[in-house]
């Protein structure tokens, strides 16, 4: 199965999201800030990242540059989950690489659509 | 010293002086030349009455040729100073007897005895001839000589008595004259210290004073005058000048105040702008942490609700519901109110794009029918044939509509709410009706419907919820969007809400050009950096402008816009598009140029230019090296069909500089460029506007 990996600092809202993504049928690896995720992205090579934007440590921003910047972590798709719904989030997001946007308090039908399309393109490609 | 530059009081006293001595020399030099004159007649006299009378007493002696009695006679003149000499001649001239003063007084020559008789002046002296007789007969000549003696003397003594006179007489003039030319030069000088003292002083007060009733006296008069006419004045200007003074004095306090005014306005204002920068930071802030408790709240009651589903444990699913719908509706006046603080801080943007508007109602009237079937309604959908699609953003599109439906199914009970969608293709503006048969709204309450937290009546907000942002909201987008909203009520019996939004809502041209980019993004998330082919469109009309970056974005191009020649030529330049696309018709620079242009430039000459024009002249066109020539309304199709091949050309040409495009992104680029068909809507009516 496919694994996703979850980088949000909120516990409720990790713990949440992550049990659901299970419930699906994904494996969940959960990071709680930005460093922690940047690892757990380069050492476990997930399938996709969920990202939150707001983050200890390092932002989301910064990490979803990091990523995309280095060759073996770049084609990984980035979803950003951003609370502030601004108009700069969004062109922020796709400024930093990410590959879609989404905010919160989080539609879980519609992010688990979103997923299973990354998901969907990258097995075809 | 020049007589002129003399003061004045000299000048007189010489003047009188000058003036009396010369008349007094002259009157004094008539009476002495008279007195001569006259001094010597009367000596000439004399000298013949002598001659007359020695003549006669030496007539006897020359008769008688008496010499001694003859000379005797003539010694007899001893008496007389003046004469010096005398002499008798007989009647053949030859001297008889003579008589000399002195010597040297003796005539070296004598005069000759043929002069004529009577007197003369000869080398000084007086000379007289006298005939002396005797009973009538001539008997000789007698000559006298005077020296003048007594009329020099004379003369003499009177020109120093003239002198002396003229002297003293003078000096007296000059005592006179200098006393009595004060009369004139004193109120002269008094004049000219008190002119002095009023140039010099400028003390206008002073007065000369008038001594006599004359000329200067009336002088001074007029200087008196001209002087107090001048004081007057002065007073005036000084007054006027005080006056001056206190005003400006006032006025700088004036602007002292003023700017005081003006810099704690600036205080204020700045004050006030970052109260605004801290108030939208707060709302952006707060947002952020009530929607992160809010995410777990709805996201664990969703989950608990599907697994008590799944497991058959339907006794917590109405409760669970009932937190998911609270939850929700926590978060919608949450975003009610971060919308709201977003579109006072002007923050609020607008991202266009084009959906088909039927899918959009269809969708929204299924989000509303749990509301509209709670207090039992019915809705009615009525779209018009020509709705097809529309250019706006969708997000508050989707939100005006629900709000005006949400609206109208909370305060309806057992009515029916219709839904009228038409599209007015002259105006070129999309029209939404939401009618219902509700409670209404008063004429009153209608004036404030449009406005933040005012709903119609305090008690509705506890009886029917709400926190009176939506239709502030609904306005605020409509105003965004550059449509109308209006409302018609009558209470008991409805309202109607009426929505007009322009089926191509724009805002300026490079912002367009930006959101159909991010569109493009937004269309093909995953792959939207592998479609980097850039068509240039260069028209000078916004809606085609508008039409090709929608058309040719949604076919995977990054699509660049300039509105006129020199515009196109720079982003030709700057950007090396795939293709260009190119009017004719542009004011200032036409495309037939342009193109020349474009062609003559060994770096831009190789990009293929499609002409799009109104202007069916083909073989022109081409004969200036245009690709492909297309004549508005543009034919999708082949536009489509066109790019698609030069795109293919060039991954042909250059296949190293393509990105590998993953499989999956081909088969998606087809089916939109088959969709085109689908857009006949929006076509024909950006078609007909051309």
């Amino acid at each position: 199965m496919p694994t996703i990996l979850l980088v949000e600092d909120n516990e409720m809202n990790r713990d949440m999201l992550s049990r659901r993504l299970q419930r699906k049928g994904y494996t969940v690896i959960a990071a709680h800030d930005g460093e922690q995720g940047h690892l757990l992205a380069c050492s476990k090579s997930p399938d996709l990242i969920l990202m939150d934007i707001s983050l200890p440590m390092m932002n989301g921003w910064e990490v979803t540059r990091l990523l995309k910047s280095n060759e073996s972590t770049k084609h990984i798709p980035i979803i950003a989950l951003t609370a502030h719904a601004m108009v700069t989030d969004r062109e922020k997001a796709f400024e930093a690489g990410c590959d879609d946007y989404d905010t919160k308090p989080i539609e879980f039908s519609r992010l688990s659509e979103k997923i299973e399309n990354f998901l969907l393109a990258k097995k075809l490609s | 010293m020049n007589f002129h530059n003399l003061s004045i009081k000299r000048k007189l006293t010489l003047i009188t002086m000058l003036t009396s001595s010369a008349a007094l020399v002259l009157s004094a030099l008539s009476f002495l030349i008279y007195d001569l004159v006259s001094f010597r007649h009367l000596l000439i006299q004399d000298l013949r009455t002598q001659a007359e009378i020695i003549g006669y007493n030496s007539a006897g002696a020359m008769e008688f040729k008496d010499v001694p009695a003859a000379t005797a006679t003539l010694t007899a003149l001893t008496a007389k100073e003046d004469i010096v000499a005398a002499v008798l001649y007989t009647v053949d001239g030859k001297e008889f007897a003579h008589y000399s003063r002195t010597n040297d007084a003796f005539p070296k020559v004598l005069p000759p005895v043929s002069q004529a008789l009577g007197y003369r002046f000869d080398g000084g002296y007086l000379q007289v001839f006298h005939d002396v007789t005797l009973n009538g007969e001539h008997l000789g000549t007698l000559f006298l000589q005077s020296d003048m003696r007594q009329w020099s003397v004379r003369a003499k003594r009177y020109g120093g008595i003239l002198c002396i006179f003229v002297l003293v007489s003078g000096t007296f003039a000059l005592f006179v004259s200098s006393k009595l030319q004060r009369l004139i030069s004193r109120p002269i000088l008094h004049l000219e210290d008190s002119m002095r003292e009023v140039s010099v002083k400028k003390n206008y007060e002073v007065r000369a004073t008038k001594s006599y009733g004359d000329e200067i006296g009336r002088l001074i008069d007029g200087f008196n005058t001209m002087l107090s006419e001048i004081q007057h004045r002065d007073g005036a200007l000084r007054s006027a000048n005080d006056e001056l003074k206190t005003r400006t004095l006032e006025l700088e306090k004036e602007i002292l105040h003023r700017r005081q005014t003006q810099e704690e306005l600036l205080t204020a204002k700045h004050t006030a702008e970052e109260a605004s920068r801290a108030k939208s930071t707060f709302l952006a802030n707060m947002s952020h942490e009530l929607r992160t408790p809010l995410n777990a709240i709805i996201g664990y009651s969703e989950m608990l609700d599907e697994e008590a589903r799944e497991s058959g444990r339907s006794e917590n699913v109405e409760d669970l519901r009932k937190i998911q719908s609270a939850g929700k509706h926590l978060l919608s006046l949450i975003n009610d109110v971060l919308d709201l603080s977003k579109i006072e801080a002007g923050k609020m943007g607008l991202h266009l794009e084009d959906f088909e508007v039927l899918p959009l109602i269809d969708e929204i009237v299924t989000t509303v029918q749990p509301a509209a079937a709670k207090n039992s309604n019915e809705i009615k959908l009525h779209v018009s044939e020509n709705v097809g699609f529309m250019r706006a953003d969708i997000t508050k599109v989707r939100q005006i509509l629900f709000n005006l439906l949400s609206n109208a199914c909370k305060f309806t009970d057992r009515g029916t709410i219709t839904v009228d969608v038409d599209q007015n293709d002259r105006n070129g503006f999309i029209r939404f009706r939401v009618s219902d048969t509700g409670i209404g709204i008063s004429e009153k309450q209608q004036q404030n419907l449009f406005f933040e937290f005012s709903q119609a009546d305090a008690s509705i907000a506890r009886k029917y919820g709400g926190t009176g942002l939506g239709l502030a909201i609904t306005h605020r987008f409509v105003q965004l969007m550059r449509g109308q909203i209006s409302v018609e009520s009558e209470p008991g019996k409805g309202s109607i809400f009426t929505v007009q939004l322009p089926t191509q809502v724009v805002l300026d041209t490079t912002k367009v050009a930006r959101s159909a980019a991010a569109n493009e993004g937004e269309a093909s998330p995953a792959g939207s950096k592998i479609y980097q082919d850039t068509i240039l469109v260069i028209d000078d009309d916004a809606s085609v402008r508008d039409l090709m970056s929608r058309f040719l974005s949604k076919s995977g191009f990054r699509v660049v816009v300039a509105s006129n020649g020199e515009e196109g030529l720079r982003l030709a330049k700057q950007e090396k598009p795939l293709v260009i696309t190119l009017d004719v018709v542009m004011p200032e620079f036409d495309g037939w140029s342009v193109l020349k242009k474009l062609k003559s430039d060994p770096a831009l000459s190789d990009i293929p230019v499609i002409i799009v024009t109104i202007v069916d002249n083909e073989p022109m066109g081409l004969d200036l090296g245009a690709a492909s020539y297309l004549v508005k309304p543009v034919d999708r199709d082949r536009l489509a069909v066109l790019v698609e091949k030069y795109r293919m050309a060039r991954s042909v040409d250059r296949p190293h500089s393509m990105p590998s495009a993953p499989g999956a992104k081909k088969p998606k680029r087809q089916t939109e460029l088959k969709s085109i068909g689908d857009v006949h809507h929006a076509d024909d009516l950006v078609g007909r506007r051309q």
